[in-house]
């Protein structure tokens, strides 16, 4: 029973974070039809960012929400010179369809590189703003921590305000216009464009978010090389592809499913087996259920 | 049909790579047997080093070439050995054993070193030692830095020397301490899931000890932070009074912070690898003192020991090389490693060769002048370095300092051999630590 | 008589390779041989990115499975060294397989997301079961050079050897593949699907067809790696790699085999490059963060002006030229009765 409850509470962190990394990459998705595969690479920027403000701020609490509006102008920046040229140049030929993933993979390589120069490769450190130490219920302490129910709750926060956003202001519906059918949405009088560009800075701040949050949470280091963020990526994509990558609380489920999958594994089989163990949810999700648990059925093959 | 003339553009692209190669040809060069061996002068000694300075492995040890560095140049403005100054190419491998194959054919073909020093990680030294074939060029690499055992095998190695006690050997002096110390208590061990950490285990199961919970993780994964959680839930399960774990420092860190997060108390005892406190700060300083009171294992004298006159000289250099560096362990290693280069050298005289260098380890290498507190092995059957560890516990700082306020040093072998308290005394620092 | 007889030119190039091994020192001779593994991926990846359509971020992994397999079956059975370079093919092609089963239902990004959990996930397999070795790994000896090639002659032109006889023969099989039915078929495929799929070619069975011979073709790669480093370990194979080679495939331009030179020698120079520039300004900084930062650069400028390859590029300039054409590349397939062009 404790060993139960240390696996719900472990799953619920871990998925909190990985949800960020989803809805990012599903925003993204939605707004352009790319994988974005830099995405981590944007997060580990943020939380460099993040880690710089609150060096120079000396408040968390204000340095996240600054690295996030940053993050987010950052990734606006990208989706406008990057994602915009590459659209003008690549739209034809064999690499149409792999351009944007190899384009981010360089975009990942590049901030990697800039890092290195900017920050150099020695660890960098963000404190955590709250205890990471357990709350105590009489004589049991349980892995819950102050810091990691501010994580919890400030993800759940950020859903209800991207949902409220979406099903309230028809920018859902323009977004996945504007990626479906571009001409049409225009003729319908949406800014293509413009929307796919929002699309993407929400992405981003919500990428920024799982960097920082990712490192204050965890042993609070960054380096240039932190396989963390490469985790991220993948275990962001895993539950963004379980949840069906179109859908927003499709994301959430998906990162609830992985994140509780992997804790199971940890405690009751071997931490050791946690990839092997992601990668085969991934191919059985991918195989017997391509749209995912939330997904439209013709998204897989688009 | 497919209308692309293919031909032309591999003849193009033929002549393209055979440009892109023949770019800074140089004539082959004739092997010529009479001529000295690489590397030497009458006035210099050029050595490499080839390690990692940046990636998942580097901090820590990315400071073990510019304490080597220190070391030569404190060597060197004394008159050098045998009127040679020495100098160090140190390259950065990134802990990928393709680049340190790499990195290892730059230093060897085209800086043309005399010697390897203190190369680090088991696969990297390893891959480099075999493709680059050392022994055949005759290359001495000495003193590697890692506890696998298998470098100390003169047959399968034979230019090639260790520094460290094996994992073995660790093992081995952990499990006689934590018999007569933690006797009856229960008694769980994290270790890493590969050779590093089975090798423990062998060593372990020589000695006698049993655990009663066994919690194995997945090596070369640095999300350790994502899993540590669930091995904390399972030694509160299992009651752990004793943990011992035998794995890296990723992994110490992971275990020592979510104990604390979930209010878990154990003994703690680390081995040598996973113990070091300036790794751990450099992920995090805040962990630091999560490190107080547990276990550590040490053959160099603790870097806080001022007392110890190899410690003195060795703050001393490293203060006006690296002024802006903390002296810690990995300073300690990189200037012993640099210390014992030099003895041999020395010991080499002024007639240096490869195999002349080779030859002094083994046959005078066990009475070189060291800074550690154990016996060295060398011999010319086997290149084993220090063969033993000191108990000692760790303070709020994450210094290490021995239990008694002396050092209490067993010894023992990587086989089937006792483990024996030490009577080696250490000899006298040679005069100005040269 | 060149144009007639490919293998002609093939033979020519293994000799001019021949004359410049003996010309070479040491240090280039090894990277030589890099050169030839680099080429043998690349040369996977590009008929699985611009034949088939389907992309692999995770070509890492199938280098993996080959480099193991080969030194498994060098040091548990002895195995003549040929017959590891099988073994390795065999391995990785059967893990293609069973891959591009679940890969043929997938588009692009899905796929390549699979992929790089798989070149994440991989390495822990290795460290599950003992026979791998762990993070240390295990060796891969292939053995000194005969004796009979003379007493200079070093390890490292043998390696150089082999690897390009090997990067050679596959080079010289896939282009008769590529220009064959079925490299006709892959086109089609990665082109449009349905036109190919009502023209009678079986979709799912030539991308599960092509991902196998390129997961085989990688374990090939993977195997002549392992020989140059004379290690086969998880290490050896991480996410980096993956990244090269897919940077390599496009580098040299995905749509054809003839520039496959121009990534595999660039990725062996620029960290050269790097150091010539780190050298001039003394910078460790440099050093570390110029390769990939150079690296990247080019990769995203190839993507976004050059995105089909320089060659192709070439290719394009001149046919518009001549012939005033729309299309970069004219395919026409013809499968059976019918006639199928890009040509408008």
């Amino acid at each position: 029973m404790k060993q139960f409850l240390d696996m719900v509470l472990i799953g619920i962190s871990a998925a909190s974070i990985y949800s960020l990394m989803a809805i990012s990459m599903v925003l993204v998705w939605r707004s352009t039809r790319v994988v974005n595969f830099a995405q981590a690479g944007m997060a580990l920027l943020s939380a460099y960012i993040g880690y710089e403000l609150v060096a120079r701020v000396g408040n968390f609490w204000i340095a996240l929400p600054l690295a996030m509006i940053l993050g987010a102008a950052f990734s606006a920046f990208i989706e406008f010179v990057l994602m915009r040229t590459l659209q003008k140049h690549s739209a034809q030929g064999a690499i149409a369809a792999i351009a944007p993933i190899i384009a981010t993979l360089g975009l990942l390589g590049l901030i990697r590189a800039g890092i290195g120069f900017i920050w150099g490769h020695a660890d960098v450190q963000i404190e955590a703003p709250l205890s990471k130490v357990g709350f105590t219920f009489g004589d049991t302490t349980i892995v819950m921590s102050p810091m990691g129910l501010f994580v919890l709750l400030f993800v759940i926060e950020l859903m209800i305000i991207v949902s409220i956003v979406f099903q309230d202001t028809n920018i859902g519906l323009a977004l996945r216009a504007s990626a479906y059918a571009p001409e049409i949405a225009q003729l319908a009088g949406i800014r293509v464009s413009g929307i796919r560009t929002l699309g993407w800075a929400i992405a981003g701040a919500a990428g920024a978010a799982a960097g920082i949050l990712q490192t204050v949470n965890g042993t609070g280091a960054l380096s240039p090389e932190s396989l963390e963020f490469s985790l991220l990526l993948v275990f962001g994509f895993i539950a963004a592809v379980v949840g069906g990558l179109e859908s927003l609380p499709g994301a959430v489920l998906g990162a609830l499913i992985l994140g509780l999958v992997l804790a199971a594994v940890q405690i009751y089989i071997s931490g050791a087996l946690v990839f092997i163990v992601a990668f085969l949810l991934l191919l059985l999700v991918l195989i017997l259920r391509p749209q995912g648990f939330l997904g439209s059925k013709a998204g897989r093959r688009a | 049909m497919i209308r692309i003339n293919r031909r032309k553009l591999i003849t193009t692209s033929a002549v393209l790579a055979i440009a892109a190669l023949t770019v800074a040809t140089v004539p082959a060069q004739a092997l010529n047997p009479q001529m000295a061996d690489p590397g030497i002068t009458a006035s210099t000694i050029k050595l490499g080093i080839t390690s990692p300075l940046t990636g998942i492995a580097s901090p820590g040890y990315n400071k073990i070439p510019g304490a080597m560095k220190a070391y030569f140049d404190y060597v060197n403005t004394n008159g050098g050995v045998n009127g040679r100054k020495i100098t160090l190419v140190s390259k950065d491998d990134q802990y990928i054993p393709t680049t340190a194959v790499a990195k290892a054919n730059e230093l060897i073909l085209r800086d043309k070193v005399f010697a390897l020093v203190g190369t680090l990680g088991t696969a990297s030294t390893k891959a480099l030692t075999a493709s680059t074939q050392l022994s055949k060029r005759g290359v001495p690499s000495l003193f590697v830095n890692t506890g696998w055992s298998g470098f100390a095998d003169k047959k399968a190695y034979p230019t090639t020397f260790s520094i460290l006690p094996s994992y073995q050997m660790e093992a081995k002096i952990m499990a006689k301490y934590v018999k007569e110390t933690y006797a009856g208590k229960k008694i769980a061990i994290i270790y890493q899931d590969d050779d590093f950490g089975r090798d423990a285990l062998a060593g372990f199961k020589t000695a006698g000890l049993t655990f009663d919970t066994y919690i194995p993780y997945a090596s070369g994964s640095q999300a350790l932070p994502a899993t540590g959680a669930g091995w904390i839930s399972k030694l509160k399960t299992a009651g752990a009074e004793v943990t011992v774990l035998f794995g890296v420092t990723s992994a110490s860190t992971a275990a020592l912070a979510n104990a604390y997060g979930a209010g878990f108390k154990t003994q703690w005892v680390l081995g040598s690898v996973g113990g070091d406190a300036t790794t751990i700060a450099a992920t995090n300083k805040a962990y630091v003192p999560l490190l107080f009171g547990a276990k550590g294992f040490s053959f160099a004298p603790a870097p806080t020991d001022t007392t110890d006159e190899y410690i003195k000289l060795f703050q001393s250099i490293y203060a006006a090389a690296q002024p802006t560096q903390t002296f810690d362990n990995n300073v300690v290693a990189g200037m012993s490693n640099a210390f014992l280069v030099v003895q041999a050298l020395k010991a080499a005289g002024a007639n240096l060769t490869r195999a002349g260098l080779i030859k002094v380890i083994e046959t005078k290498g066990s009475t070189f002048a060291s800074p550690f507190l154990t016996p060295l092995g060398y011999s010319a059957t086997a290149h084993i370095g220090a063969t033993g560890y000191w108990v000692g516990t760790y303070g709020p700082t994450g210094a290490l300092t021995p239990d008694g306020g002396k050092y209490t040093v067993y010894t023992t072998d990587s086989g089937t051999g006792p483990v024996v308290l030490s009577t080696y005394t250490r000899p006298a620092m040679p005069a100005k630590g040269l | 008589m060149l144009k007639k007889h490919p293998i002609i030119t093939f033979i020519f190039f293994g000799f001019i390779l021949f004359l410049i091994s003996n010309r070479l020192d040491e240090l280039r001779v090894y990277q030589g041989a890099t050169v030839a593994v680099y080429a043998i991926g690349i040369a996977s990846l590009i008929l699985l990115i611009g034949y088939s359509g389907q992309v692999s971020l995770g070509h890492g992994a199938f280098l993996a499975i080959g480099g193991f397999a080969a030194a498994l079956a060098r040091i548990h059975y002895e195995a003549p060294v040929w017959l590891t370079f099988v073994v390795a093919v065999l391995a990785a092609a059967i893990a293609g397989a069973l891959l591009g089963l679940a890969a043929a239902r997938l588009s692009g990004p899905y796929l390549a997301g699979t992929t790089l959990a798989l070149a994440i996930g991989l390495p822990s397999i290795a460290n599950q079961f003992s026979i791998f070795g762990g993070e240390q790994g295990i060796s891969f000896d292939i053995g000194l050079p005969p004796a009979s090639l003379g007493e200079d002659f070093t390890q490292y032109k043998w390696f150089f050897w082999i690897s390009w006889t090997v990067a050679l023969i596959t080079l010289y099989w896939l282009r008769n593949i590529l220009n064959s039915r079925y490299g006709r078929g892959w086109r089609a495929v990665r082109s449009n699907d349905v036109a190919a799929e009502l023209a009678g070619i079986h979709v799912g069975r030539n991308k599960v067809l092509a991902f196998t011979i390129s997961a085989g073709l990688a374990g090939l790669a993977g195997a002549l790696l392992a020989m140059t480093i004379s290690l086969a370990s998880p290490g050896v194979f991480p996410l980096a790699l993956s990244f090269s080679l897919a940077t390599g495939a496009v580098l040299s331009g995905v749509t054809t085999l003839g520039g496959i030179m121009i990534g595999s020698v660039t990725l062996v120079a620029i960290p050269e490059i790097a150091l010539a520039i780190a050298n001039r300004y003394g910078s460790e900084t440099i050093t570390t963060n110029l390769p990939g930062l150079l690296v990247s650069a080019l990769l995203i400028l190839t993507v976004l002006f050059v995105p089909n390859g320089p060659v192709e590029q070439m290719h394009a300039k001149r046919a518009k030229r001549g012939h005033s054409s729309h299309s970069p590349v004219e395919i026409s397939v013809r499968v059976g009765s019918k006639t199928w062009s890009t040509k408008k």
